[in-house]
């Protein structure tokens, strides 16, 4: 697509100019998409929820992001795209999620997570094609292999064999594929050994084009019940010859490269589908203040400050994940599978509370100004993928527990500041150099640096006050874990598939997503006043320490007001209620 | 913490006894026969030994499992086994101070039949989970998402519901608890709801609109709102019709199964079921959830006398 640096500003200018380079192409999206409550916008929450209604992507609006060239934001700089660093990216994409969660991942999305290994292990030729396909407006897919408790987007999987003479044969079917009958790509993880471990898989880079007859069959569409409007179908092959240089790094290295990209995947879900949340808090303001003369009735200040609170932690979580990708590429793998096991979860809670909030209005599901819960409700389980996707999660953490336990935690230096300092420059996200185990845990050093800092303000009463206590809250149950963990089984495997193992990775996850709270709090420079008040740490703490099931302080005076003030103040002004403070279309 | 468990304490039900139940039957009722069959029959467990092969089996095929008890049955093993301390976990230090005998033997059996349900779901040992609850009350299953679980008492009935396919709900009140429609209905009729009461003989409403409100408190629960979630904000249709928004219009797309049934012949059991639609895991077991492919290769990396593995294990 020849018409992509004449329609969007590609990245340009080196490192310093990336991120503003990402933000003019956000901006310039949002005004593209126009504004989501206009019922005549061919781009708006009606029209989007019409076609999700219809069961068919929103056409025109796909046609909308071909011409932007939307694809090139999955390619990364180095082969012509527009994909620098993982943060960015999550905030090029996120005027799109804002809207409709099925199409940014039945349009887009979907060929970051099926590319990643590609550009992790494939080899120039093969990177350099695949980045033309996408280039040109193309489509890759993922065919994953069967994960432990498999959904039914996870379960199935293929097998290869050696082919006479060379290459592989593949065999095998799966029934719900995203866009498995329109993809010029597929990326397949396959089984090449029986045995069951961590070298049993094998990733190939297909051309569905290239299929000898007979050996790919195409099976119907699969109507599912979130992300209704996108494509899921079912793909079997039957001897289909894959040629050895479609094999995508070493024959075996399938788990590795699942390991090494997903924690790319998960971190810029958490960090669109937040978005996508965001719109249904906006709707439940308005609910609460529409014929009130714009106020808010008491009952729903909790709820809704709530939910603010925990939009913003969550966007800390995901942008210190996305920004450690690149950062401390080594090392991100625990803190993404941490984040990518909270956020989905917080996230659907919050919507729970916001139906309380829009009550009757929420069953509007038509209406652009309050239809987004009900469709979120659907789509965002397909998003994180459930039980599946959380398992997944668990697995990376729980081999980790002792090790860290053991060397890393109170044992370690603080990551480096520009992790959490918006405006910071950072290296471009490498695949590369993604590391998928050991490296220690930079969060865990961070949260006792920032309980250390935060030390002398305990006792003083006030919003820092509290905060510090709250740091010191999870700073004790740290080391209450430290404790725990140093006494688990050595080895892995079956030893360590307790229950009582996936409750510790649940307590980790959410200590190291506190962390990120008190990091992001840490690094504001006071240019935005609201996000340098410790009023929203205080509360996103307090609720995350009520979800650790530890004893948290009272709130201090005029903690909810600070927040309700602003949330009101960004419904009314139209900005998002993230770290970001975007204006959005109207 | 209150859970939504709990009674409420703005619930404005009267207490009481009053008109018979005329539109309950014996055994299945209420709910349309589809939703019928998407949520399992209740199973009486009369203690710890179950029968609890009807919940692997209601997991299995439907996904889910509804048990019902009274304290009665529980409170020999409740008081004298050893390992309630670590049964109770976080719930420990509740039961404790709790000072009503009644209102703690009640709470410690509820926990004890929870625990136990959650661990025939996943097959493991009751001592093992670790029973918390979200801000809103809601109990889960700390660190075993799998599973939905729900839990109500009422006089000396405690029932609890477990789902692998999404949220659950379940409340219970008596049969025969009398709910004045004139006194109620605003507080728990949507419009279309007062409407098609209004319809009926007036000695009929009282059975009509306890149905009604088990239903509401089920699918409040469920999605972990309990009285937050205004009662008077959706509705449900006289003959099964699935969620309703307050006017009487469709309010889901079949995600939603709700069941009322009779237990125990003096109960009223309604349980709200979602399916998120995932097709999710027959498999339910805690032991098995963890990828053997994925915690294999982290394992690999980290131990110092294993060859390397795949990936690149540290920053350059």
């Amino acid at each position: 697509m020849t018409g992509i640096a004449r329609t969007a500003p590609a990245p340009g200018g080196g490192p310093g100019r990336w991120e503003e380079a990402a933000r003019a192409r956000a901006a310039r999206l949002e005004s593209l998409l126009g504004d989501p409550y206009d019922p005549a916008n061919p781009h708006g929450l009606r029209a989007l929820f019409a076609a999700d209604e219809r069961r068919t992507p929103p056409r025109e609006t796909e046609a909308l992001l071909d011409e932007e060239g939307w694809a090139a934001e999955f390619v990364p700089a180095a082969h012509g795209g527009r994909l620098t660093r993982a943060d960015l990216l999550a905030r090029a994409l996120r005027p799109v999620f804002r809207r409709d969660v099925a199409l940014g991942f039945g349009h887009g999305i979907t060929s970051m997570f099926a590319t990643g290994a590609v550009w992790a292990a494939g080899g120039e030729g093969m990177r350099h094609e695949l980045a033309g396909q996408l280039l040109a407006g193309g489509r890759a897919t993922i065919l994953h292999h069967e994960l432990a408790h498999a959904n039914a987007i996870l379960r199935d999987e293929f097998t290869a064999r050696p082919a006479p003479g060379g290459g592989h044969l593949l065999h095998g079917r799966k029934d719900v594929v995203i866009n498995a009958s329109r993809a010029d790509a597929q990326v397949v993880y396959a089984r090449t050994d029986p045995a069951r471990g961590p070298r049993s898989h094998s990733v190939f880079l297909l051309d569905p084009a290239r299929a000898a007859p007979g050996t790919t069959r195409h099976l119907p569409r699969v109507e599912t019940a979130g992300m209704r409007g996108a494509l899921f179908s079912g793909l079997e092959f039957d001897g289909r010859a894959v040629p050895e240089d479609a094999l995508v790094g070493a024959p075996g290295d399938g788990v590795a490269l699942a390991l090494r990209t997903f924690q790319v995947n998960r971190s810029v879900i958490c960090g669109v589908v937040t978005a996508a949340v965001d719109t249904v808090l906006h709707s439940a303001v308005r609910a609460a203040a529409t014929g009130r003369g714009g106020r808010v009735a008491r009952r729903w200040h909790k709820p809704l400050t709530g939910v603010f609170a925990d939009l913003l932690a969550c966007d800390a979580m995901a942008t210190v994940a996305l920004r450690a990708l690149g950062l401390l590429p080594g090392r991100a793998h625990v803190f993404a599978a941490a984040v990518k096991y909270v956020v989905p979860d917080l996230l659907r809670e919050n919507l729970e509370e916001l139906a309380a909030v829009l009550g009757g209005r929420g069953y509007d599901l038509e209406s652009p100004e309050y239809g987004a819960l009900g469709k979120l409700v659907r789509d965002l389980p397909v998003a994180g993928l459930g039980h599946a996707g959380t398992a997944s999660c668990q697995a990376v953490i729980v081999p980790q527990l002792r090790t860290l336990a053991e060397s890393a935690w109170f044992a370690e230096d603080e990551p480096p500041p520009e992790l959490f300092r918006a405006g910071a420059e950072l290296p471009a996200l490498d695949y590369r150099a993604l590391g998928i185990a050991g490296g220690g845990d930079f969060m865990a050093a961070s949260l006792a640096g920032s309980a250390a800092r935060l030390a002398a303000c305990r006792g003083v009463g006030g919003q820092v006050g509290v905060l510090a206590e709250l740091a010191e809250t999870f700073v004790a149950e740290l080391r209450a874990l430290r404790e725990t963990c140093r006494a688990l089984p050595a080895s892995g495997g079956r030893a360590l598939a307790d229950p009582a193992v996936c409750v510790l990775s649940d307590r980790y996850s959410l200590i190291v997503s506190a962390a990120a709270v008190l990091g992001v709090w840490e690094a504001q420079d006071g240019t935005d006043p609201f996000l340098a008040d410790p009023a929203w740490a205080v509360l996103a703490l307090a609720r995350i320490g009520a979800r650790l099931g530890v004893p948290v302080p009272d709130l201090p005076d005029g903690c909810t007001h600070r927040l309700l003030d602003e949330l009101i103040r960004r419904h009314r002004s139209g900005i998002s209620c993230d770290l970001d403070s975007t204006a959005l279309a109207h | 913490m209150n859970s939504p468990a709990d009674t409420f304490p703005s619930d404005p039900r009267p207490a009481g006894t009053g008109h018979a139940v005329a539109s309950v039957r014996a055994g299945p009722a209420e709910a349309g026969p589809a939703d019928l069959d998407r949520i399992s029959e209740p199973v009486h467990v009369v203690g710890p030994d179950g029968p609890w092969h009807r919940v692997r089996e209601g997991m299995r095929s439907r996904g889910n499992a509804v048990v019902f008890t009274t304290w009665g049955q529980w409170l020999g093993t409740a008081v004298t086994d050893p390992g309630l301390r670590p049964l109770l976990g976080g719930d420990w230090q509740r039961y404790r101070r709790t000072e009503d005998p009644l209102i703690r033997f009640r709470f410690l059996t509820s926990r004890l039949v929870t625990k136990y349900t959650a661990a025939a779901a996943l097959d493991a040992r009751a001592t093992d989970l670790n029973l918390a609850y979200k801000i809103g009350g809601r109990p889960y299953l700390r660190g075993l998402d799998q599973v939905d679980i729900s839990l109500t008492h009422t006089d000396d009935l405690i029932a609890v519901a477990v789902s692998r396919t999404g949220r659950i709900g379940v409340d219970a009140e008596p049969a025969g608890r009398a709910m004045s429609f004139d006194l109620l209905h605003s507080h728990v009729c949507s419009p279309a709801e007062r409407a098609e009461l209004e319809l009926l003989p007036a000695g009929r409403r009282s059975a009509a609109l306890l149905r009604l409100w088990t239903l509401k408190e089920a699918y409040t629960k469920a999605i972990g709102q309990g009285l937050r979630l205004g009662f008077t904000e959706f509705g449900f249709g006289a003959d099964g019709e699935g969620l309703l928004a307050p006017d009487g219009r469709p309010a889901s797309r079949g995600e939603w199964a709700f069941s009322t049934r009779r237990v125990l012949g003096r109960y009223l059991l309604s349980v709200a079921s979602h399916d998120a639609g995932l097709d999710s895991s027959r498999d339910t077991a805690a032991h098995t959830m963890l990828d053997e492919g994925f915690m294999g290769a982290v394992a690999d990396l980290l131990a110092p006398a294993a060859p390397g593995g795949a990936g690149t294990g540290a920053d350059p």
